[in-house]
């Protein structure tokens, strides 16, 4: 599986910062996942459940409290202002 | 001679136990420090991001419409500030520092006072800058952005103290709102579901994560400050102990001599 670099920032600290396969956040538009090799794209999120498949395989569900989404080159940002992992 | 003495050692004691408090205060902060300069590099991170994206976004020619830009014609004059102080004294010039760099900026329309030798001064709720949480800061930065909207004030800034290391900090101000055009050509990247959404959406964000980095770093900069106020404290007052020790010591054998001198006069006469 492709893998890029997730960040996960709060203004607390970083919840996560690490390789990831995906990530599924509530955009303003709709649900939507970042998979590796996705363009460029910046959009703002909605309070939501947040989906991250870890590079081993692994998924981890954290509560965000709304938020931007960043993606760029060559890797995700999600700069939330709260996030608590859920599982 | 008795009553020399006698004052001389009430002075000792109380030196003594300011000794005790400085030494207290000092430990205080010190174990403060750690947590407060990784909460301030945490937050650090998390603006350091914002910030960058939000160069991004007023680069872009669409945003120039949002209400958060700096609109050429209309550049009123009315200021709110948002002054970050300590909740205690004691910390050297920390709070000195950041009331006297107030009284070299324009008369505030409004002051939002965070910490509360900072609330005492301009007003307001009692607010602790210690346990000022970012969904604190994110509420504010609501409030504040839907006013700066809406017209109620034309310009934001802030007064709060910079972190440069454990032994120097120093007050700065800097304006928050209206945003200044960026100077970033990022053409290929897509914003959802436009620059402007986008943008509106990400100030009150940028506003909130700048606002707590900002208390943190005031925060971590105050018990610093502290720490090194206590830490001369304490060698004042150990100084001015050896010194009272000595004058006691004098007059106690001064004394002394006295009363020999007196029992061998009257043995002799």
């Amino acid at each position: 599986m492709n893998t890029y670099h997730l960040l996960i920032s709060t203004p607390d600290g970083n919840v996560y910062d690490g390789e990831a396969v995906s990530l599924s956040v509530r955009g303003v538009e709709g649900d939507l996942a970042v998979l590796a090799g996705h363009i460029p794209f910046v959009t703002s999120i909605q309070p939501c459940i947040c989906r991250v498949v870890t590079a081993d395989g692994s998924e981890r569900l954290g509560r965000a409290e709304g938020g931007l989404l960043t993606v760029s080159a060559d890797r995700v940002t999600l700069l939330a202002s709260s996030f608590r992992w859920e599982s | 001679m008795g009553a020399d003495t006698k004052a001389l050692r009430a002075r000792i004691r109380s030196v003594d136990s300011t000794l005790h408090l400085t030494k207290a205060m000092g430990l205080v902060a010190s174990s403060k420090i750690r947590r407060a300069t990784e909460a301030m590099l945490h937050s650090r991170d998390y603006a350091g991001a914002l910030e960058r994206l939000a160069e991004v976004l007023s680069s872009c020619p669409e945003c120039q419409r949002s209400p958060y830009m700096r609109d050429e014609h209309k550049d009123g004059e009315k200021l709110r500030l948002i002054v970050v102080a300590g909740d205690r004294g004691l910390a050297g010039g920390y709070n000195a520092n950041v009331f006297r760099l107030m009284t070299t900026l324009p008369a505030a329309e409004s002051v939002i006072a965070i910490g509360k030798r900072a609330c005492e001064r301009y007003g307001g709720d009692p607010v602790s800058s210690e346990k000022f949480s970012a969904s604190d800061a994110y509420e504010l930065a609501q409030r504040l952005c839907r006013e700066f909207a809406e017209g109620a004030y034309d310009r934001l800034g802030i007064v709060s103290t910079r972190y440069r290391s454990m032994l120097s900090q120093e007050a700065f101000y800097r304006e928050l709102l209206p945003l200044k055009q960026g100077s970033q050509k990022n053409a290929s990247v897509l914003f959802e579901p436009d620059e402007l959404t986008v943008l509106n959406a990400a100030v009150p964000e940028y506003i909130s994560g700048l606002i707590a980095a900002s208390v943190r770093e005031s925060f971590a900069s105050e018990v610093a400050a502290r720490r090194a106020a206590m830490d001369s404290a304490g060698k004042n007052a150990e100084a001015m102990i050896e010194d009272l020790r000595l004058h006691y010591n004098r007059a106690r054998q001064g004394a002394i001599t006295q009363e020999i001198t007196e029992i061998v006069a009257g043995s002799d006469s």
